[in-house]
């Protein structure tokens, strides 16, 4: 009887290395996929460390002005593609079954395939350091003719490139496969959560960007190898193709990287207001509008370069027009909190800080798409400071909210709520005290890139160093508190949140091996589905 | 397990598989199609 009951739970899974080598589970998958992005995340890190180190005080402290270079190379590159995509895809594979009722992904030996790509891609990359000549140091954005001076580990920087664009795409073709025909029989399209809607587009742009990357990347190599000239202006060709090229991937990338963090927060705001979400379907026009607006804003990177004032104008206005859909993306997170029942758990304040400071990142990117002002701002910490608000308190924290929000479903165990409270203050403190006086440096003409700064901008680069450090440590606590409830946290139930919806809350916490071997019936998505 | 059951999980099998086969054809093409383009004009 015990052994028909076994049998019959459907349940029984590899153990040992095998269960991780060989998975086919999306759990197990996005679990290795969050390991990965997480240690990524240190590595990368532990580069941003070295780079405030250095620029903690002016003049030449520690490093080579190559292996500088080197160092913010890396860390951009480690942090997009190996810390914020792979957390996302982790995310995607742990939460679109669950949240629309399928046994798991589509094509789960691809998804193996596509996560067991990364680690090589990445020693591959991070292994550059040790060659004649050291690590990339052209940038992450690799313009010709600078990075064609790379040393041996050129070809390692294309191929490794390479290597993670297949791996995004392979995930992106399976998650957009999942959602089209693994949803449970009465999950509508417009009854699904935000998060399945935000990547389901997020996989359509790496679909159609990726690709353009490769095709970029490729004929850098050629530059470099087989003699062609794309990018040599001595043999006919043209640098600045190259950035128009690089950012019709690039601009799209940056959406990639932010719009499931949207997803999240449209879940995490509505459970702690204990209210349904204001505008849902205006948050899916939204976002498919940003989407698309993504691919037509390309040339604001690259003002400075020189192109007709006609172009200027077009790129200026159509970057404007994005702050409309997100702008209705804010005000029905504000609107969704509006005479709610607010309490302030973990993902209530990293969401909230999402709310405020991916607004502050918004904004000087508005300021940086003015074009005039734009001539002012290019190539200074000002870009930097955006950016990083952008990509810090707005991805990286959007991927705590999830964590903190989803870790008790995933265990079935609470963890240290006042652990997590002071992880959230430290972060967001060391956060600002870290990026924000780089907007004063920006405007008072510091440049971007660079090892040595005149002394009138020592102060503020001190204060942000000691707020990189801060965030840096501050850090650590993260996987500690993951660690604390894995091992021991207080068991919860199903719903784990008192406000939540969704099918995920209607699964046993930890959720069983394989997530809904039988569909919910309409009545349970209904009830999941209250936006 | 009933007959329209295995009808139906065999129509979605269907369905998973088309899609897949549709989606990594373009991506491939996509991919592929950049990479021998930017190769035929290189070599011109």
């Amino acid at each position: 009887m015990a052994e028909v009951l076994t049998h019959d739970e459907h349940d029984h899974k590899p153990h040992g290395w095998r269960r991780w080598v060989y998975a086919t589970n999306h759990k197990d998958i996005g679990t290795m996929y969050l390991v990965f992005a997480g240690t990524m995340f240190f590595v990368g890190g532990f580069a941003a460390m070295l780079i405030r180190l250095e620029l903690f005080r002016p003049g030449l402290q520690f490093f080579d002005p190559q292996f500088f270079n080197s160092l913010t190379t890396m860390h951009a590159l480690i942090m997009i593609f190996g810390a914020v995509m792979p957390a996302w895809t982790g995310l995607a594979n742990w939460m679109i079954p669950m949240q629309t009722g399928a046994p798991d992904m589509a094509l789960p030996r691809l998804n193996n395939f596509s996560f067991w790509i990364l680690p090589f891609a990445f020693t591959l990359l991070i292994s550059s350091f040790f060659v004649p000549g050291g690590a990339p140091a052209g940038g992450w954005t690799m313009y010709p003719p600078l990075v064609l001076q790379t040393g041996a580990s050129f070809p390692m920087l294309i191929f490794s490139i390479h290597l993670m664009g297949a791996s995004s795409i392979l995930g992106a073709i399976n998650v957009i496969v999942t959602i089209v025909n693994m949803r449970a029989p009465g999950m509508t399209l417009m009854r699904m959560p935000l998060f399945v809607w935000t990547w389901l587009i997020t996989a359509y742009l790496l679909i159609a960007v990726m690709p353009v990357l490769a095709g970029a990347v490729t004929m850098l190599l050629t530059d470099h190898f087989f003699g062609t000239t794309f990018f040599t202006a001595a043999g006919g060709g043209d640098p600045v193709m190259f950035q128009h090229i690089f950012w019709f991937f690039g601009h799209p990338e940056v959406y990639i990287l932010i719009l499931p963090a949207f997803g999240i927060v449209s879940e995490v705001i509505p459970t702690f207001s204990r209210k349904p979400l204001f505008g849902y379907e205006a948050m899916v026009y939204a976002t498919a509008s940003i989407a698309f607006l993504s691919f037509i804003v390309w040339a604001h990177h690259m003002f400075t370069v020189g192109m007709p004032l006609a172009a200027q104008l077009f790129f200026m206005l159509s970057t404007m027009l994005i702050a409309v859909p997100t702008g209705v993306k804010v005000f029905n997170w504000t609107t969704t909190m509006w005479k709610g029942s607010l309490t302030f758990e973990p993902p209530m304040l990293f969401a909230l800080a999402f709310l405020f400071l991916f607004t502050i990142g918004g904004f000087s990117g508005l300021m940086l798409a003015i074009v005039p002002a734009d001539y002012q701002y290019q190539d200074t910490y000002f870009v930097v400071a955006h950016f990083h608000y952008v990509l810090v308190p707005g991805a990286i924290f959007g991927i705590m909210a999830g964590v903190y929000y989803w870790l008790p479903k995933w265990t079935g165990r609470m963890y240290d709520l006042k652990l997590a409270t002071w992880h959230f203050w430290l972060s967001t403190i060391f956060v600002n005290v870290l990026f924000f006086p780089q907007h004063f440096l920006g405007l008072a003409g510091m440049p971007r890139r660079i090892p040595d700064y005149a002394v009138q901008f020592t102060d503020w680069n001190m204060v942000s160093s000691i707020g990189g450090f801060g965030f840096g440590l501050a850090q650590l606590m993260f996987p500690y508190i993951i660690w604390k409830c894995v091992r021991g946290g207080e068991r919860v139930g199903k719903k784990a949140w008192e406000g939540a919806h969704g099918l995920e809350w209607e699964l046993t916490s930890p959720p069983p091996y394989h997530s809904w071997t039988t569909p919910p019936s309409d009545a349970v998505i209904a009830r999941g589905a209250e936006h | 397990m009933p007959a329209t059951e295995i009808a139906a999980a065999e129509e979605r099998r269907r369905r998973v598989r088309r899609s897949a086969l549709v989606w990594s054809l373009f991506a491939a093409a996509f991919y592929v199609g950049f990479i021998i383009l930017t190769l035929v004009r290189g070599t011109k």
